[in-house]
């Protein structure tokens, strides 16, 4: 702390400044692959959300979901890799094993999601504390089952590698490193980049995102020219469980290979933040989850690397947990209004009851 | 209005985990003495006359062990503890050790008192983790022994644990009848690094600890790098700790520890890295295999404990566990024991490193030598292997 005033009195704010700028354009290509990494899941997350509440379903269960989806995808490969061939493909490292064992958690993530949409769509519960269920039974069950198979010393079925770009291309001055950052990844993180792009067309280009955006503004009107409220409903609350499902899949298939009590750690609430940071938009959401990984690789590059010179006393008397409180605090900075305003649609939440037919 | 209810839910979702992850169930612990181990005391016709002519040693000290959360055959400190529990009651003519498996935090407390109520005269606790209740345990009944393994009591005046670590009370003299086991973390950190600088071909090492709070971490660390430089004067020896607090980002989290020391190979290029993290650094050690470099493993044998990551684990930095456990109930059975802190290290073989497996054709003659020399000089107390000022205390 010392440091940080001495710091703040003797030094001209726009030297530190550039010399930070300096820092990050030194470390972030060697960690930028990192970066999506850790957005990966809460990208995944927040896109769950943005779909669930843009037709008007607050899913607070994705948190839940996306742990019960990493245990059943690390349970189901632990079993069925015994029985099958091994050989792990040149690409990506895809084994039989791991592709049942992405489905069974896909199906997972489906079913949960299925009871959230009924709870919360047919029988009118209210969202929030389906969603609040949803977790603390995924904490339960998934924490006791791990305790009962586990025994405690972990096992695995593998992981998705990491495709390993040609040097050529990850080399290239100034944009290398983009390149290396999207494509130095496993299956899930790839494939992101790329549900995001087709989501943010669809939610804003389609006739699905139009009708979803309209359910999630108004469903009276919506009802009134002809639209399913209910149904477009469910299927929004499936698809966006799919997708926490993967984030969940993510966790114990290719961030590492294998489950951990409440692995999650909070990761699908944060990619709740990262949903109203992003303004319920696809691309919004993603860069929002970057914001929150970068943030954490930056503070872990100070704790083992840190910049030399003024900036670098200043960034280390910061504390760890400083830097933990950042995605928090840049939430509550948002949600507050303070930067900007995060509108979320109409009839978020609200249960929607069909006009009895007169 | 949307806006705070959502970001209200979230709110309410956060402290709702956390109050569920800290009111586990608390169903009856059941105290079960395993089948699988063995029973007979000594009944066994013995191939060496001197012992055959002395009695089978016989006890009726009753011995329980309640481990942390997880299971008996964990090949981590459960195991390892319970199996020295067993040695050691079969050495004195005891019976085999009964034991209890928590299944959270909370139970820890109860299960410990589900020994004391059936009057058993020796209760092991396992790990760190149960310091705080095997010291309320130990002031509760003053004419039990307690072995607490891998803990270092921090009492008030009064013999309760201190919270705020003052340590005012001397807990030697305030609980007389518990045996906290220490290890010198240092030696074996100090014999992984041997075997870590002889490993690289950079001269790049790294070290990752689980936070800058644990004196044992630090210590491992700082015995890892001296034992790395008595090998190569020049070597480069990188340390960071993931975290600065408690959270469970320091030993709980192998996603964060993964992409911690991923981050961390990118930048520091370090071709082997020793984890001090427990679970967050099984993260560290898948790091490790992807990115192609070696990995050392802490306090028991990883190659079994965490065969994830067996490509690429060298050895790891090990405290006898089994050992020290048995040596200190023989010294309750030969009613020589005392209590307060007892010290394991390389004069008592209370820590080592581990067989390398399939690493062996790593290890020149040279190094095999070499560890055999440092060991006997920390057996004979004339190797240094902690800083003289700083042991165990963090600095930036």
């Amino acid at each position: 702390m010392d440091g940080l005033i001495n710091g703040l009195y003797g030094i001209p704010l726009l030297g530190i400044l550039v010399q930070f700028v300096g820092y990050i354009v030194h470390i972030v290509p060697d960690i930028s692959p990192l970066l999506l990494q850790a957005a990966t899941p809460l990208a995944l997350g927040a896109l769950c959300g943005v779909i669930c509440e843009r037709s008007g379903v607050v899913n607070i269960g994705i948190e839940g979901t996306m742990l019960a989806s990493a245990f059943v995808a690390w349970i189901v490969g632990v079993t069925v890799a015994p029985l099958l061939p091994a050989d792990p493909s040149p690409i990506f490292g895809i084994t039989p094993t791991l592709l049942i064992a992405l489905v069974a958690a896909l199906l997972t993530a489906l079913l949960i999601s299925l009871v959230h949409a009924w709870l919360s769509i047919t029988v009118r519960a209210d969202q929030i504390i389906s969603g609040t269920i949803i977790n603390i039974a995924a904490f339960g069950v998934t924490g006791y089952l791990f305790q009962l198979i586990e025994k405690g010393s972990p096992t695995s079925a593998g992981a998705f590698t990491a495709f390993t770009p040609p040097s050529q291309l990850v080399q290239i001055p100034l944009v290398g490193w983009i390149f290396n950052m999207f494509l130095n990844q496993g299956p899930i993180a790839m494939s992101v980049i790329v549900i995001v792009i087709v989501m943010q067309v669809l939610l804003f280009r389609s006739r699905w995102g139009l009708r979803t955006r309209a359910v999630g503004e108004h469903p009276r009107a919506a009802e009134t020219v002809g639209i399913d409220v209910v149904r477009l409903r469910y299927r929004n609350v499936l698809a966006g469980g799919l997708l926490a499902g993967l984030a969940g899949a993510f966790l114990t298939m290719e961030a590492s290979n294998s489950f951990q009590t409440a692995m999650t750690q909070g990761r699908g609430f944060i990619a709740l933040a990262a949903m109203i940071i992003g303004r319920w938009t696809p691309l919004g959401a993603l860069g929002a989850a970057l914001l929150f990984s970068s943030s954490q690789a930056i503070a872990q590059s100070i704790t083992f690397a840190p910049p030399g010179g003024d900036l670098g006393t200043i960034l280390t008397a910061i504390p760890a947990q400083g830097y933990d409180m950042l995605p928090y605090l840049v939430t509550i900075i948002v949600v507050a209004g303070l930067i900007g305003r995060s509108i979320p649609p109409a009839a978020d939440g609200q249960p929607y009851e069909r006009e009895a037919a007169t | 209005m949307r806006i705070r209810s959502t970001g209200a839910a979230l709110f309410a979702g956060v402290a709702l985990i956390v109050s569920a992850c800290s009111s586990g169930a608390t169903t009856a612990p059941s105290v079960a003495a395993p089948t699988t181990a063995s029973v007979a005391p000594s009944t066994a016709p013995s191939t060496a006359p001197s012992v055959a002519a002395t009695p089978a040693p016989s006890s009726a000290l009753k011995i329980g062990v309640v481990t942390d959360i997880g299971s008996l055959n964990d090949k981590n400190f459960n195991e390892y503890t319970y199996k020295g529990a067993v040695a050691g009651a079969t050495d004195i003519g005891a019976a085999t050790p009964g034991s209890v498996v928590p299944k959270s935090s909370t139970e820890y407390a109860q299960d410990i008192k589900s020994f004391t109520d059936q009057h058993y005269d020796v209760i092991v606790t396992v790990g760190f983790n149960l310091t705080h209740d095997t010291i309320g345990a130990a002031k509760a009944n003053p004419n039990t022994w307690f072995i607490g393994v891998d803990q270092a009591p921090c009492v008030d005046p009064t013999g309760a644990d201190d919270t705020k670590f003052a340590c005012k009370g001397d807990a030697k003299t305030l609980l007389p009848k518990y045996i906290s086991i220490t290890y010198q973390e240092d030696q074996a950190g100090y014999l992984a690094g041997m075997v870590a600088a002889s490993v690289s071909k950079s001269g790049t090492i790294a070290a990752i600890g689980g936070t800058s709070l644990c004196a044992p971490c630090i210590r491992y660390i700082q015995g890892f790098a001296l034992g790395a430089q008595s090998i190569n004067s020049s070597i480069s020896v990188k340390t960071a700790y993931v975290t600065g607090d408690f959270s469970t980002k320091a030993f709980g989290d192998p996603v964060y520890g993964k992409q911690y020391a991923t981050s961390f190979i990118a930048q520091n290029k370090p071709d082997v890295i020793f984890q001090v993290a427990g679970a967050t650094g099984n993260g560290i050690l898948d790091a490790a295999c992807s990115a192609k470099i070696y990995g050392i493993g802490v306090d028991v044998d990883q190659f079994l404990s965490y065969p994830n990551a067996d490509t690429c684990i060298v050895t790891s930095a090990e405290k006898h566990l089994t050992n020290s456990v048995e040596a200190t109930i023989k010294t309750i059975g030969a009613a020589t024991a005392v209590g307060g802190p007892q010290l394991f290290n390389a004069s008592n073989d209370g820590i080592g490193i581990s067989d390398f497996h399939d690493k062996t054709s790593l290890i020149s003659a040279d190094l095999t030598t070499k560890l055999a020399t440092a060991l006997a000089a920390m057996k004979a107390g004339s190797l240094v292997t902690c800083p003289a000022t700083g042991c165990g205390v963090y600095s930036k």
